[in-house]
């Protein structure tokens, strides 16, 4: 079933600076999932243009400290064409946190600095008057109900024509709109930090498959994906009877 | 003589009485219910008799590592013969701190001992040390830790830095720690910096490094310092400008072998001329096992060892430390982990097969170690049975049943199992 002789190559860019909730481990959990289907597949770390592979299959940004945000984006800045080229292209690119919001038009922080983004993404990030903490439920139209963790200073704006879903419950992208995360065709930015694609089996499976059809080939979820997601599914369930949060039919 | 005033007097007394009906309720039990009263009703007391101690107040603080350092250093100075008042690791806040301080005081409020060293939580520090003054603050490391508490780690090195601010004599600080190192640079003159670290090997020798949240890029050298020179198993050697000391650890591990640098350095700062080189070495390897991290203990006729996860750096060294092959192993994090999200670029491949996965967070654990390629025989959030089972089974051919633990699963095991220390 392998598709090309590498096999596929997931990257997750900056993790030294952006990985500061496991959000590059998503890269991993592409890359296991794919294995277990029967594909070769790779995790690479990439922290600056040069260790780039030939052949990207997706990307990982991962969220870091707003200490970080500017050598984070100086590093992202060096990538700025590969980046805008996948986008385009459709190669799948998550966006999580303050990884996400680098992705945007800009960041504005609590203490007045401005960051300019590197604008794959539209809209922008400002300051919220507290920060947001807790367990978020959004209802995606293409990935079904997500379910996550949210820690964020900042709202999100200017994008709300193209939410990643609805809440159902958590703060989002703030400001009362009831809608979480952005979306521009295959690049997908989140609050949702930590390993989202590990819990949410469903959008990790959607970008294996989208992952699978650009190169030619299928992607069907191997038996060792069914164990593992048995453990998620009951997590889900845990995180969302301890939130006491409960899904609409 | 002691710190504390005859105002607090009364203050005192219900605190005391408070204890009384709390130990009346729970016999044995350590409360903070008594502090918490005696803040409420006596605000300056904490204030005034932290700041009261004839030989001054020593501040042990960090991410992690402060309470093995708090004991070690506590050690030392008993050694060369001073009156040490200090606090329990789990008092490490304000009431806890206050019900520490009634425990011992007398009647007028009035705590015996000539100098305190005081184990802090980096984030209820800050707020404690409002007018008071330290002599030396001692810092261990800032670690990508407790996330879901502190956010991230900018914020506990801005709590770190309002703790050093009250030192008035000096700072002692990791140089391994780029951070701490930056916080060392914005101290007022006249504070002095008294460093400790690892030498390059040591450092070599980890090959994730120490788990800092930024490891500076160089190593300290003797002539600046206390360097850990070598750790094997349980033993490590110190070397300074001064001497160099042979000293058995708590629990092997190089996270012990720099907890012992910073009593070491520590104590030196505290005694200066009088500190004995060789009191300090045999002090330090006199420290009893640490509970819960690598603790080997006999529970219904098995060999069973205790490894404590508290960070991400602290599961990354303590899965490393984990004889490859153990048989049986038992996974459980509790509600404590409230988000494991940041446990995630912990690497557990090495665990090869857990036997139970359990604890609250018990399916959050197994995803976290499937992802990892780890093959879990069962889930059983239920910690009891779990335990039950786990201990049931027989005897492993290979290496001996081991637990591993965040804190809450670990006080809920041992208070399961009857072990001492459950309650602490």
């Amino acid at each position: 079933m392998t598709h090309h002789a590498s096999g596929f190559t997931i990257v997750t860019l900056v993790p030294s600076l952006l990985d500061t909730n496991g959000d590059a481990q998503n890269a991993a959990v592409l890359a296991a999932r794919l294995r277990w289907a029967g594909h070769d597949a790779r995790m690479v770390a990439v922290e600056e243009r040069g260790a780039l592979p030939d052949r990207v299959d997706a990307v990982i940004v991962g969220s870091g400290n707003d200490s970080t945000l500017e050598p984070a984006r100086e590093r992202l800045l060096t990538m700025h064409d590969e980046l805008r080229r996948w986008g385009t292209e459709g190669v799948p690119i998550l966006g999580v946190g303050t990884g996400w919001e680098l992705l945007s038009w800009g960041v504005e922080t609590a203490d007045g600095r401005t960051v300019e983004g590197l604008g794959v993404l539209p809209g922008r990030a400002v300051p919220r008057p507290t920060r947001a903490t807790g367990d978020v439920v959004v209802r995606s139209p293409r990935f079904g109900h997500l379910v996550g963790f949210e820690n964020h200073a900042r709202d999100y704006v200017q994008a709300e024509a193209s939410p990643l879903g609805r809440l159902v419950s958590g703060i989002g992208n703030g400001r009362d709109a009831g809608q979480e995360g952005v979306v521009m065709g295959w690049v997908i930015g989140t609050h949702l930090h930590g390993p989202v694609l590990a819990k949410n089996p469903a959008m990790a499976d959607a970008f294996a498959s989208e992952m699978a059809v650009r190169a030619g080939t299928t992607y069907e979820p191997g038996e060792r994906a069914a164990v593992v997601d048995g453990y998620a599914e009951e997590a889900r369930r845990a995180q969302l009877r301890v939130a006491g949060i409960a899904l609409p039919a | 003589m002691g710190a504390g005033s005859l105002r607090y007097g009364p203050a005192i007394l219900v605190g005391r009485f408070v204890r009384f009906l709390a130990r009346l309720r729970k016999p044995g039990g350590g409360s903070a219910i008594p502090g918490l009263v005696v803040n409420r009703i006596a605000p300056g007391y904490l204030t005034r008799t932290l700041s009261g101690f004839p030989d001054g107040l020593i501040v042990v603080s960090g991410s992690s590592g402060k309470s093995t350092t708090t004991k070690m250093l506590v050690a030392i100075l008993r050694a060369h013969g001073d009156e040490v008042f200090t606090n329990p690791s789990t008092a490490n806040i304000s009431q806890g701190l206050t019900s520490a301080l009634l425990e011992r005081a007398d009647w007028r409020g009035r705590v015996p001992g000539g100098v305190a060293v005081l184990e802090m939580d980096e984030g209820h520090g800050a707020v404690v040390m409002r007018g008071v003054d330290a002599r030396l603050v001692a810092l261990t490391n800032v670690m990508v830790d407790q996330i879901d508490r502190f956010h991230d780690s900018e914020m506990v090195v801005s709590m770190l830095g309002k703790i050093a601010g009250r030192a008035s004599e000096g700072v002692v600080i990791n140089a391994d720690d780029a951070a701490l190192e930056r916080l060392a640079a914005r101290l007022a003159p006249g504070v002095a910096v008294h460093r400790y670290g690892v030498a390059q090997r040591v450092m070599d020798a980890s090959p994730r490094g120490l788990g800092y949240a930024e490891t500076a890029g160089t190593r300290l050298t003797p002539e600046a310092g206390v360097v850990v020179d070598h750790v094997e198993g349980r033993r490590a050697r110190l070397v300074d400008a001064e001497a160099s000391v042979d000293v058995e650890l708590p629990a092997r591990g190089t996270h012990y072998a720099v907890d012992a640098a910073a009593a070491y350095a520590t104590a030196r700062a505290v005694l200066g001329a009088r500190f004995d080189v060789s009191l300090a070495a045999d002090a330090l390897s006199s420290i009893p096992a640490v509970f819960g991290r690598g603790e080997r203990v006999t529970v219904r006729g098995h060999e069973v060892e205790f490894v404590l996860v508290q960070n991400p750096a602290s599961y990354q060294l303590n899965i490393d430390g984990i004889e490859t092959g153990t048989e049986q192993v038992l996974f459980a994090i509790g509600s404590d982990v409230r988000d494991p999200s940041y446990f995630w670029p912990v690497d557990a491949s090495s665990l090869g097969r857990v036997s139970i996965v359990s604890g609250s967070k018990a399916h959050e654990a197994a995803l976290m170690l499937a992802y990892d390629g780890v093959e879990v025989d069962r889930v059983e959030p239920d910690l009891a049975h779990a335990v039950d089972d786990f201990l049931a089974a027989p005897a492993p051919t290979r290496g001996v049943k081991t637990i591993v633990f965040s804190a809450d699963a670990m006080r809920r095991t041992r208070a399961h199992l009857g072990l001492t220390g459950a309650d602490e």
